[in-house]
């Protein structure tokens, strides 16, 4: 497709989670837009079964540099081409909890979002009519005030009714894992057959994302979409107060300026960042929308805490989502519950979740120490008997934590983005927390030989939080940057606080509400 | 009952890459390929033998199954093409340069040690070598991180062995595959 000559309505960078919810709503509202993604177009055929193959739909861009003792993983949780991220992830869709909107004023630490969960339970609750949600509101005890699902749960199987008797035996309780699979026949789209492929993308439309829910409502509306489009700038007008298009170089290294009325920026969580960054002018001298200085600061990315066990039943572990059957939210609500052991923050657990013999969350890579003919007796077991769990743990902002461009650039001579992390100690000590607890549990469930994986990150999110003010924060609670109030940011950028849920329902919302105000 | 190999390979009609042979160009699956001697395009045929020797130590049936093969057409395609799972470990492609100073430390310090190559130890002495590799204890070692080395090794040798249709028939896995992959990798 043509690049758009004329001036649009609104040009959106980036076609994931929240590129392509701004492309179906500002089109269905009748404005002319037009979407860039800097990688290519990827169709159905292209989510081959395979956990090798499933590796092509990562990030392929220009190389992030990472840092510090924790870093963020980015090529794994990154996406590449039409759909990013949205294409490969698992489709756990548990929404934030009331505190994780107030982590400072409740606790004195971490960060306060300009919004509460009040102000967003109206989007929730319209993203997963949308999208469909599959689960049982009344079994999560844990669950925020909000409707009810429109699907019942996902399929349980042995997997999951055996590590739900050992969460049971310690007193706890397991809910269906609210997931954004169909579990029905929902708005045209398929029935899951939990086959557990969901990390080399779903072909038939059963689990909603970019291309199954949102691109197909935004391209009927008259959206056009431009793969292989690179930004490398937003454009502001002389007095530098408002977002006049964005600067591109296409596939053939052609570079073209694109005129709009508004900007949305959903690249990723370190693109917005780096895209910000590079965006520098006279106006602007230390990166667009940096009069607070916090332009880059409190990434985030949760600590993933994988615990494996081997059960003397079978359990065909290999069998349903990649997500899971079940899941925890027990302590979600007190955060300071284990101050004692220097921790601080929430937790969640996914329960019993798809594995298969390979990739980096197979059953392989769960025990590297094994090798020799002890690893194919290990193997030949595991895919019988093997249990498997992942608490997602939260992760405190810290200002240091952050994007800033490298000296090196890309093909384009776009500096590089690095990025810091280091997680906090209380966010280190709750992932201990919950690594204990998920041996326990394992244990209780009457495995008969339990370990867990080194921590491991899972999700980007901050780098351009929204917050109150231009003092304070890149975004207002619309994701409109202060300074530029017609350049919109969408994405997990926007997240002061992580939380310790999946982002991507979040996401959604936000890009909802956002919505809203340009309609 | 389980497939055999030829049955999943016909079944799926995977396996093939394009090679030059004797002149002529020819389409082999990776294990016929190593069988039939042809040359690695970027490894460095000591290299591809080091490699083939320490992914079938770490991963019994990887060599046959066609690691080194594997791990050589993956450096030798394009960064967008490529399915190495070293791409997730904070490494920037390209890789060549991780897999050669990784594989010549490990046939210098064989050589230091035993006065052989890798791939000639005996099993007691290449064991005790990947035990020292895995846990980071090897003093010579010029490569990149050690434990990185062994874990992106037995993450290529475990691709090869379980990762594909004919892997899974060794575990007695149901593949179920929404859309079968044209070929194992690429």
């Amino acid at each position: 497709m043509t690049l758009p000559r004329e001036k649009v309505d609104v040009v959106i960078v980036g076609s994931g989670a929240a590129g392509a919810h701004f492309a179906a709503r500002l089109s269905q509202a009748g404005q002319r837009v037009a979407v860039l993604e800097a990688g290519p177009e990827i169709k159905t055929e292209q989510m081959v079964s395979s956990m090798l193959w499933a590796r092509r739909l990562k990030w392929k861009g220009a190389p992030v540099l990472e840092t510090g003792p924790e870093p963020v993983g980015y090529v794994f949780n990154a996406g590449w081409g039409v759909g990013g991220a949205s294409i490969h992830h698992y489709a756990v869709w548990p929404r934030m909890h009331e505190n994780d909107f107030r982590v400072r004023s409740l606790y004195g630490r971490g960060l306060d979002w300009p919004i509460s969960y009040a102000d967003l339970r109206p989007y929730y609750d319209r993203v997963q009519k949308e999208c469909g949600i599959s689960g049982d509101a009344k079994a999560e005890v844990w669950r925020p005030a909000g409707e009810p699902y429109p699907m019942g749960p996902v399929a349980s199987a042995n997997q999951g009714r055996i590590v739900g008797k050992g969460f049971e035996s310690l007193g706890m309780k397991v809910a269906p894992l609210p997931m954004a699979i169909a579990t029905r026949t929902y708005d045209g789209r398929p029935s899951c057959i939990w086959d557990g492929w969901c990390d080399a993308g779903c072909p038939t439309g059963a689990l909603s994302n970019a291309l199954s829910v949102h691109w197909p409502k935004a391209l009927a509306a008259g959206a056009t979409l431009h793969p292989n489009t690179q930004v490398v700038r937003v454009l502001t007008e002389s007095k530098g107060t408002r977002a006049s298009g964005v600067e591109v170089v296409t596939a053939k290294g052609e570079r073209v300026r694109i005129m709009a009325d508004a900007v949305v920026l959903a690249a990723n969580t370190i693109q917005n960042a780096r895209i910000l960054l590079a965006s520098e002018s006279s106006h602007h001298p230390h990166g667009l929308g940096n009069a607070s200085g916090t332009l880059g600061q409190f990434v985030t990315s949760h600590l993933a805490a994988p615990i494996f066990g081997l059960h003397p039943d079978k359990t065909n572990p290999w069998f349903g989502a990649f997500g899971g059957q079940f899941l925890n939210q027990e302590h979600y609500d007190q955060k300071e519950k284990f101050s004692g052991q220097g921790a601080f923050g929430s937790y969640q657990w996914m329960i019993a979740q798809a594995v298969k013999p390979n990739g980096l969350l197979g059953i392989a890579p769960s025990r590297p120490d094994i090798r020799g003919a002890a690893l194919k007796r290990f193997m030949e077991r595991s895919t019988e008997h093997m249990i498997t769990m992942t608490g997602v743990v939260e992760d405190l902002p810290i200002a240091e934590n952050r994007v800033t461009l490298s000296q090196q650039k890309d093909a384009w001579g776009v500096p590089l983005a690095t990025v810091q992390h280091a997680s906090s100690p209380e966010s280190l000590a709750l992932w201990k927390v919950a690594v204990d607890e998920g041996l326990r549990v394992f244990r209780a469930a009457g495995a008969d030989d339990v370990w867990n994986a080194p921590k491991a990150p899972m999700h980007i999110m901050g780098g351009t939080i929204m917050g109150k003010g231009a003092g304070d924060s890149v975004a207002n609670r619309y994701g409109a940057v202060h300074e530029v109030p017609n350049l919109v940011l969408g994405g997990a950028s926007l997240f002061p606080t992580s939380g310790g849920v999946n982002p991507t329902f979040t996401i959604h919302a936000l890009a909802s509400m956002a919505c809203d105000q340009l309609t | 009952m389980k497939a055999t190999r030829r049955e999943i390979l016909y079944a799926g009609g995977i396996g093939l890459l394009s090679f030059t042979l004797g002149g002529a160009k020819v389409e082999l699956s990776p294990r016929d390929a190593r069988e039939a001697g042809v040359k690695p395009r970027v490894l460095l045929s000591n290299e591809e033998e080091t490699l083939a020797a320490l992914g079938d130590r770490i991963v019994p049936g990887s060599r046959e199954s066609g690691v080194s093969v594997y791990v050589d057409h993956q450096l030798a395609v394009s960064f967008e093409e490529c399915m190495l799972m070293i791409q997730y470990l904070g490494v920037a492609p390209p890789f060549t340069s991780f897999y050669r100073s990784g594989l010549s430390s490990v046939n210098s310090v064989a050589r230091a040690r035993h006065g052989q190559p890798f791939a000639e130890l005996t099993d007691a002495n290449a064991e005790a070598l990947i035990e020292d590799m895995a846990s980071e204890k090897l003093e010579d070692w010029e490569g990149p991180p050690q434990g990185l080395f062994y874990f992106v090794i037995r993450n290529d040798a475990c691709d090869v062995q379980y990762g594909t249709q004919e892997g899974f028939v060794r575990l007695n896995v149901p593949y179920a595959a929404h859309i079968l992959p044209p070929s194992e990798w690429g």
